[in-house]
C-alpha cells in the first residue's frame, strides 16, 4: 500500500477542476439539506415550542384558579362548619325534647308533616307544647335554638297562655335537613 | 508474455486521496446536518406530545373547577338558608321581648297568640284608659289595624281582647 500511496500525487498536485467540482458538490448538498431538512423543521420546532409554552401558561393559570377555589372552599367549610354539620345531622325527637327541657317543663313533641322546601332541602314541621315560668325562658330557648345540632326554626303560630304561676305554650318548629344527593 | 514496461504494474486506486478526503468531509457534514434534522424532528414531536398532555391536563383542571364551583354554590345555599333561619329565630326573640317589654305592670296578660301577620292579646286592665294609654297606643304604632273589646268583670276590672294585624308582606317582626 505504501507504494500505492507514494504513487498518488493528488494531494501534492491539486487538480483545481476537481477541487471546484467537490466544492460545488459540497455547497449543493449542504444547501439542499439545510433548505429541505433543517429550515422547515426549525420553523416547526419554534411553532411547536411556542404552542407548548402557551399551553403551559394556560394550564398554570387554570391551576392557580383551581388552587384559589380550593382555598376559598376550605375557608367556607371552616367558617360555616356548624351550619353544614347541622343540615346533615339526623333529627332526633328525644334529643330535642331533652334540649328543650333545659328551658321548659313538660315538653311534648308531635310531628305535623314532612315536605320539600326546595329540591335540596326537606322540612319537618312539629308542634311543641311546654310549660314555662317566665317569657325569659322562651327567649333563652330561641337563643339556644341557634346553637342546636340541627337547623331549627321556631315558627308561628305561638300561643302562650297563663295558667296559674306557669305559662302554657304551644308553638311550631321547622327542622330543615338536606335531601341526600343522588350519585 | 512480453513486458513493455520497466516497472511492475500496480493497481490504480479507484479514488484518489484528494477525492476520498472530500467525500469523507461531505459525508461527515451531511451526517451532522441529518442528525441535527432528526434531533429537531424528535424535539418537535416531544413538544407536540407535551402540549397535548398539558392541554388534556388543563381540561381536567377546568372540569375540576366547574365541580368545585357547583359544590361551592351548593354550600353557599346551605349557608344562606342556615343564616336566614338563625336570623328569623333572633328576630322572633327580639319581637317577643319587645312585646312583653311593652306591657306595663298594671296590665295582666292571660293569653298571647302570635301569628305571622297578627297578634291577639287577652288580658285584664284596671280601667279602659289604662289599657288605651299604656298598651293600645304603642300597639297602634306597630300594627296596621288594632281593635280592642272590653268586658267588665265582677271586681270592676276590664277583661280585654286586643286584635292587631299587619298588612305588610314582612309579617310580624316588630
Amino acid at each position: 500500500m505504501g507504494s500505492v500511496s507514494s504513487m498518488d500525487k493528488s494531494l501534492e498536485k491539486i487538480n483545481y477542476v476537481k477541487l471546484l467540482m467537490f466544492l460545488f458538490a459540497f455547497i449543493l448538498i449542504t444547501l439542499l439539506l439545510i433548505t429541505t431538512l433543517i429550515l422547515p423543521n426549525i420553523k416547526k420546532y419554534r411553532s411547536a415550542r411556542r404552542e407548548y409554552n402557551q399551553a403551559l401558561v394556560h394550564k398554570t393559570r387554570v391551576q392557580s384558579v383551581l388552587t384559589q377555589r380550593e382555598r376559598e372552599l376550605k375557608q367556607l367549610k371552616l367558617k360555616n362548619r356548624k351550619i353544614f354539620d347541622s343540615f346533615s345531622h339526623k333529627f332526633s325527637s328525644q334529643e330535642f325534647v331533652s334540649f328543650a327541657n333545659q328551658f321548659f317543663d313538660k315538653v311534648t313533641l308531635k310531628e305535623i308533616k314532612q315536605s320539600k322546601y326546595t329540591d335540596e332541602f326537606k322540612v319537618y314541621e312539629l308542634n311543641v307544647t311546654s310549660s314555662l315560668k317566665t317569657p325569659v325562658e322562651f327567649y333563652k330557648f330561641l337563643n339556644g335554638l341557634n346553637h342546636y345540632q340541627n337547623i331549627i326554626q321556631a315558627d308561628f303560630p305561638i300561643d302562650l297562655k297563663s295558667n296559674g304561676d306557669m305559662i302554657y305554650s304551644l308553638f311550631k318548629i321547622k327542622v330543615y335537613r338536606l335531601v341526600p344527593k343522588k350519585r | 508474455m512480453v513486458s513493455y514496461s520497466f516497472i511492475e504494474p500496480r493497481p490504480k486506486p479507484l479514488l484518489s486521496a484528494f477525492s476520498k478526503i472530500w467525500i469523507v468531509f461531505i459525508l461527515f457534514v451531511s451526517t451532522l446536518l441529518i442528525a441535527f434534522g432528526i434531533f429537531l424532528l424528535v424535539k418537535i414531536n416531544s413538544y407536540k406530545n407535551s402540549a397535548s398532555m398539558t392541554k388534556k391536563n388543563r381540561i381536567e383542571l377546568e372540569h375540576k373547577i366547574t365541580q368545585r364551583d357547583s359544590y361551592m354554590e351548593y354550600l353557599l345555599r346551605q349557608k344562606s338558608l342556615g343564616e336566614e333561619i338563625y336570623t328569623r329565630n333572633t328576630l322572633l326573640k327580639d319581637s317577643m321581648k319587645n312585646l312583653f317589654d311593652l306591657v306595663p305592670d298594671k296590665i295582666t296578660l292571660d293569653r298571647v297568640i302570635i301569628k305571622k301577620d297578627s297578634l291577639i292579646i287577652y288580658g285584664m286592665a284596671p280601667t279602659k284608659d289604662t289599657f288605651n294609654f299604656l298598651l293600645s297606643a304603642p300597639l297602634k304604632s306597630i300594627f296596621s289595624t288594632s281593635n280592642t273589646m272590653f268586658y267588665l268583670t265582677k271586681n270592676g276590672w276590664y277583661n280585654f281582647v286586643s286584635t292587631n294585624k299587619i298588612t305588610t308582606t314582612d309579617g310580624f317582626s316588630e
